[in-house]
Order: structure tokens, then sequence, then C-alpha cells
């Protein structure tokens, strides 16, 4: 069961508008070595990092956590698309179906595969572990000097 | 390195994201970095173009993306600059907008991104605009009190409206006509608006298209909104219209859609007051005084053309209002009229022959036509500041998708020239003392007025009350004199 999104959206809202805003301190990490594991790889296949993560996270404040560029535009209402990631097959089978409104924004994701998701709507449990979650093609990650990227 | 010193010309997303990319790939302290600067300019007052000027009230959670255009102007390099229209004819100036001249802003800046959007709705034909025929942008103009104030439409007085053109933007409209006041007024509605939606006699809203339900616009989300309205129902389709073609395969979306057109309204048909209908393979031929709306009926040729039957019909309405879509400004400099839209490769601007003009690009509508929603607006504004950086640190970023090509050849031209130096900080003389009189907004002030009209809105129990110009420049010089 999906925590009702008026009550995401709100938690994410206020995240975002506090004026020292950081993307941190919406997900508690766990204890190395006692979370469950989630790969981000780019669109090329190669992995960005491994991070840890508890039981009901979802994709999209995870990736904010730990600096993936990862967008979510409508901070998790299903609302916009751009936190469309693509899921390890033997995972994807695994989660709940989506729900009608995931579809339909999944409808408008760039590069959809038949394992697409909505990252805001992928909360981890633990037979999840291991799960891979592949920026889309269209998603660009560019550096200049190899310089990280700050958020904004 | 010269610093990068970028005038945007407009603020709709497409700026912000170009922005926000921007400075957030060339970091403040890097000692690699050249200096970074970037200045946008609006002809509205207010920032961020359709996103408030556009977006439906009901959809509050799209709106969510000015957070992070918010983040992106709290960054020292950027400066916001509203009312000031650049590059422009006078007969299409916005009210209260400063006209600005091209050859006025070039000298300050090295770079210069057009991110001016599709503001000119395209005209039937058939329809020209009268006292029954508006376009559909004005009616979104009025509910959302877009500074060109159009007039309210006489719902009091009309029970049948009919939108030509299947697209989002006629659902919206539909939606806004056929939901009920009391659930409309905790949004982002103003009260003006409110006033003329209570006393509405509008009973059923025609959305007309000329081809089918697998080639209208309108995407399933908005589909299903219109499916689970609260006082309507959908006037059922002929089944015909809904039997999947056997030849070719639908796509993922197709399929969707012609399942959720089969399924009807959650609203049983005859069970409500208020009704709407999609007229699929209809084309308007004109309009018998006052509001009967000619009828040619039509099919779909071998390209997925309408072509027409032969068979016409007439429909009895009160307003028509045409929704087909946009182009950009006709008066702006890199126009192509065949396009409809500014002429870009990777965008940058190029001239017919496809040379480019050194450091000049388009983003958003006004590159790309009219088209796609905010996801897509984000990534094409993404890969046009991906260029901008890759032409200025030509060999030195990595990129993990693929590089646009270099430029072959350039515009050498004495007009539109940008320096290659600038000073930082200066803009143009108009702007300094626009803003010196209060006429030109700056985003800190923009703040101010966003947080009163959230407040002015929890006053009356919804998410917030607009003000329009007038309204907004007495607040802030309030502001400004308690401040004083
Ligand atoms: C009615 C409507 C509703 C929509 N609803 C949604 C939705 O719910 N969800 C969604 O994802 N997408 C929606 N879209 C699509 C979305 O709005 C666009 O993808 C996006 O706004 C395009 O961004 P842009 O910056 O290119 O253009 P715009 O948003 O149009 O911004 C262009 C800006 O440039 C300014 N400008 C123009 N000319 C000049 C000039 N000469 N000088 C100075 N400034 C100038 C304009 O005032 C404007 O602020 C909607 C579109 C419309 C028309
Ligand atoms: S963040 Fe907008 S749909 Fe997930």
């Amino acid at each position: 069961m999906p925590i009702p999104r008026p009550c995401r959206a709100e938690l994410l809202r206020r995240h975002f508008s506090g004026s020292a805003v950081t993307r941190h301190g919406d997900v508690t990490r766990p204890e190395p070595g006692t979370g469950i594991k989630l790969n981000f790889k780019d669109a090329k296949g190669q992995l960005i990092k491994t991070i840890e993560a508890n039981e009901g996270d979802d994709i999209l404040s995870l990736a904010h956590e730990h600096d993936i560029d990862l967008e979510g535009a409508c901070e998790g209402s299903v609302a916009c698309s751009t936190c469309h990631v693509i899921i390890s097959p033997e995972h994807y089978d695994l989660l709940p179906e989506p729900e009608d409104d995931e579809n339909d924004m999944l409808d408008m994701a760039f590069g959809l595969t038949d394992t697409s998701r909505l990252g805001c709507q992928v909360r981890l449990t633990r037979d999840l572990d291991g799960i891979t979650a592949t920026l889309p093609a269209a998603t660009r990650n560019m550096f200049v000097d190899g310089k990280k990227p700050t958020h904004h | 390195m010269p610093p990068i010193k970028l005038a945007i010309i407009g603020g709709g997303p497409s700026s912000f994201y170009v922005a926000s990319r921007l400075l957030s790939l060339l970091p403040r302290d890097g000692a690699q970095s050249s200096a970074l600067k970037v200045h946008v300019y609006d002809r509205l007052w207010a920032p961020h173009g359709l996103v408030r000027y556009g977006v439906a009230p009901d959809h509050p959670e799209v709106k969510n993306c000015t957070h992070k255009f918010d983040q992106a102007a709290q960054d020292p390099r950027f400066r916001f600059f509203g009312n000031v229209q650049v590059d422009t004819q006078s007969s299409s100036i916005v009210p209260n907008a400063m006209a600005l001249p091209l050859s006025s802003l070039l000298p300050h800046y090295t770079h210069l991104l057009f991110s001016t959007g599709g503001s000119v709705p395209i005209l039937h034909p058939a329809l020209p605009p009268s006292d029954h025929v508006v376009r559909a942008l004005s009616l979104v103009h009025w509910y959302t009190r877009h500074p060109s104030c159009p007039p309210a439409p006489p719902l009091d007085k009309i029970s049948h409206i009919t939108l030509i053109g299947q697209g989002n933007v006629s659902l919206d409209v539909a939606r806004m006509l056929l939901t009920s006041p009391s659930v409309l007024e905790k949004y982002d509605v103003p009260e003006s608006v409110l006033d003329v939606l209570r006393r509405s006699a509008v009973k059923h809203v025609s959305i007309v298209g000329r081809r089918g339900p697998l080639q209208a616009a309108f995407t399933v989300k908005e589909l299903r909104e219109m499916m689970n309205l609260g006082d309507a129902s959908m006037v059922p389709l002929d089944p015909a219209l809904l039997k999947p073609p056997s030849d070719a395969p639908l796509t993922r979306q197709q399929t969707r859609t012609l399942q959720l057109l089969q399924k009807g309204s959650a609203n049983k048909p005859g069970t409500t007051a208020k009704t709407w209908s999609l007229d699929f393979f209809r084309s308007p031929t004109g309009l018998v005084p006052p509001a009967q709306l000619m009828l040619t009926h039509t099919m779909l040729d071998s390209a997925a053309r309408a072509v027409p039957t032969g068979a016409t019909s007439r429909l009895d309405t009160d307003l028509v209002a045409t929704s087909l879509g946009y182009r950009s400004d006709p008066a702006q400099t890199f126009y192509d009229p065949a396009l409809g839209h500014l002429r870009t490769a990777s965008g940058r601007i190029i001239d017919a022959a496809g040379r480019v003009y050194r450091n000049v690009y388009a983003s958003g509508w006004a590159a790309m036509g009219a088209r796609g929603v905010l996801a897509s607006t984000m990534m094409d504004a993404y890969a046009v500041a991906d260029t901008i950086l890759a032409d200025h640190f030509p060999g030195r970023v990595e990129t993990m998708a693929v590089s646009p090509a270099a430029p072959h050849e350039f515009v050498e031209t004495q007009t539109h020239m940008l320096p290659e130096d600038a000073d930082l900080e200066s803009v143009p003389r108009e702007v300094a003392e626009g803003i010196e009189e209060g006429r030109v907004v700056e985003y800190g002030q923009w703040k101010a007025v966003d947080a009163e009209e959230v407040r002015r809105g929890e006053v009356r129990g919804k998410e917030r009350e607009r003000m329009d110009w007038n309204e907004a420049r007495a607040f802030l010089e309030a502001r400004t004199s308690k401040h004083a």
C-alpha cells in the first residue's frame, strides 16, 4: 500500500521549500551492511553507485539523498514522469502493479521500456535487495572538467 | 576562460531549466570554470511562463517544478527582469511591458538564448475570431489572470460550448467549465473567475476533432480526469469508433485510450445535468449566425490525414473556442515562417543555409514548436545547456550521452554581434531605469508577491489569490515605503 500521496507530496513540499535547501534528510541512511541494496546505472548500463536503503524508501528520494541525477519535477505527485527509471526485470516482477495514474504518466515518459516505472512510486522492500534502477537514455549526466555538479 | 554572460529571453520552464542546469554544472568555486551570469527577461511581470499562466488550476502538483526554479533564482549569479519584452514589434507588446530592442541588449552579453515559447494561437481559417468564436487560450488567460486581460466569457448566458481541437488544452478548458466551483474554489482560481463560474449556465461541452480516437492529441491522464468528473457524464460514443484497427498495431497509449473510451465516464450517461462529448471525424467549415457550426464529416486516408466523406451536419452551439496549437511570435528576429518557430540545430540558432550564429541559442517551445509536456521541455533545456557548455569548453566537457557535433560554419555578420567579453554586472540602461521606477520586477520582488498571494489565499481557504500587475505594483510600493 503506497502512503497516501497528498501526505507524501506535502512532506516533499516542506522539504524543498525551506530557505536553506538541501536534498538530504529526506530518508535516513541504514547502518552500513544492513540495508536493502539498490544499484543506480546510467543509460549506458554503467554502475553509478550502489547504495543501501531502508524498507519503504522510494527510489526518487534515494536518488536525491545520494546525488543521483534523477529529476522529480512534481515532487512525487505522479504528475510529471521526469522520475522515470528502468527496473531490473527480475525485480520488476516483484513490484506491485502500477496504478492507473502511474501508467498514465509512464505513457509520456522518455524511452519507455517493459520494465519502466516512476521512481517516486517504487518503494523498496527486503525482497528487492539487489534491485537496479537504470536512468533512461535521454537523461544526460555531464561534468565540466570532471567536476561534480552541485544540485539546484 | 572568457565569461559566459547569458541573457535569456523568456522566463518560462525552459528558461529556468537551462539556467538551473548551467548554474549547477558550473560550480561557483570551480578554479577551472569561467565566470557565469544568467539574466532572464520576461515580458510578463511574473516568471514561469505557462506554469503560472497555462497549467490548469486543478493541477497544482504540476506547479511543484517552480521550487526548482526558485532554487536556481537563489544563486547570486542569477537575475530576473519581469515586464521587459525583448525583440518584438509594438503590435504584440503585452500591457505594461517595456519594449527593449535586441540592439540594446546585445552589448551587455556574451551569450543569448531565446526561450520565448510559442504564444500565438493558430486560428481556424473557417472560424475567424468574433463574438461567438474565441481562442481557447483567451479562456486560459481569463482563468489564470494573464496580463493580456481577456474578457470573461458570458457563461451565464450560454448553455452549449464547442471546443475545436482535441488536445490537452481543450480538455483543461472543458474540465474548468464542467467542474463544480465548490471543487475549484480551493485551488488557484481567482475570485472573479469563480464568480463567473458560479453563475454559469453551461450544460454541454462538445470537443470536436477532425480525426479519430487513435489520433487525438490528448493524453490518457487528461482523458481519465474527464471520465471522473463529479458532475458530468460523457455522451456514449459509437462503438464502431472504438474497434481497434485490424491492420496496424496500436501503441501503448492508443490501447489505453481506447480502453478508457470503451469504459466511458464514471457517471453513467443520463444521470447528470451536465454532459460532454468527443465529436470525432468532424471538421468545421463555418459558422451560421449567430452560432450554428457547420461541420464536414471526415475519414482517414491511407496517410492518416482527414479527408471529407461528403456528409455534413450542423451543430447548434453558443460559443466556439479554437484550440489548434501555437506558433512563436513572427516578429522575432530568428523566426522561420515555414517552421512556425525559431530555426535551430542542436539548440543553436542557424540561418537558412544552416550556418550557426555564434553563441546564440534557443530552447523549449520556441525551438521545438509548441508541443510536449514539461518533461520534454526539461529534457530539451538540459540538452541546450549542455550544448552551450560544450561550445564554450571545446574538448573539456565529459558527457555520458552523445555530444552535439561542433558547428561547421558560422554566420559572420555585423548586426546581431555579441561581444566576446562583457561587464558581468551591467544591464541595459532602460532596464536599470525600469528597476529604479518600479516598472521592472526582480525575482526577490516576485517572491514577495508570491508569498502575499499565498497568504491572501489562505485567508479564503484556497491555494492562493492571484494579483494582477496593478495590485502587485501597489503591494510592492507599500512594501518599499514600509522598509524605507
Ligand atoms: C494551456 C496549457 C496548459 C499546459 N498544461 C501542462 C500540464 O498540465 N503539464 C505539463 O507537463 N505541461 C503542460 N503544458 C505544456 C508546458 O506548459 C510547456 O511544455 C512549457 O511551458 C514550455 O516551456 P517554454 O519555456 O518553452 O515556454 P513558455 O512556458 O511559453 O514560456 C515562454 C516565456 O517567454 C516569455 N516571452 C515570450 N516572448 C517574449 C519576449 N519577446 N520578451 C520577453 N519574454 C518573452 C513569455 O511571457 C513566457 O513567460 C501546458 C501548455 C499549455 C499551453
Ligand atoms: S516525481 Fe513527478 S511523477 Fe515522479
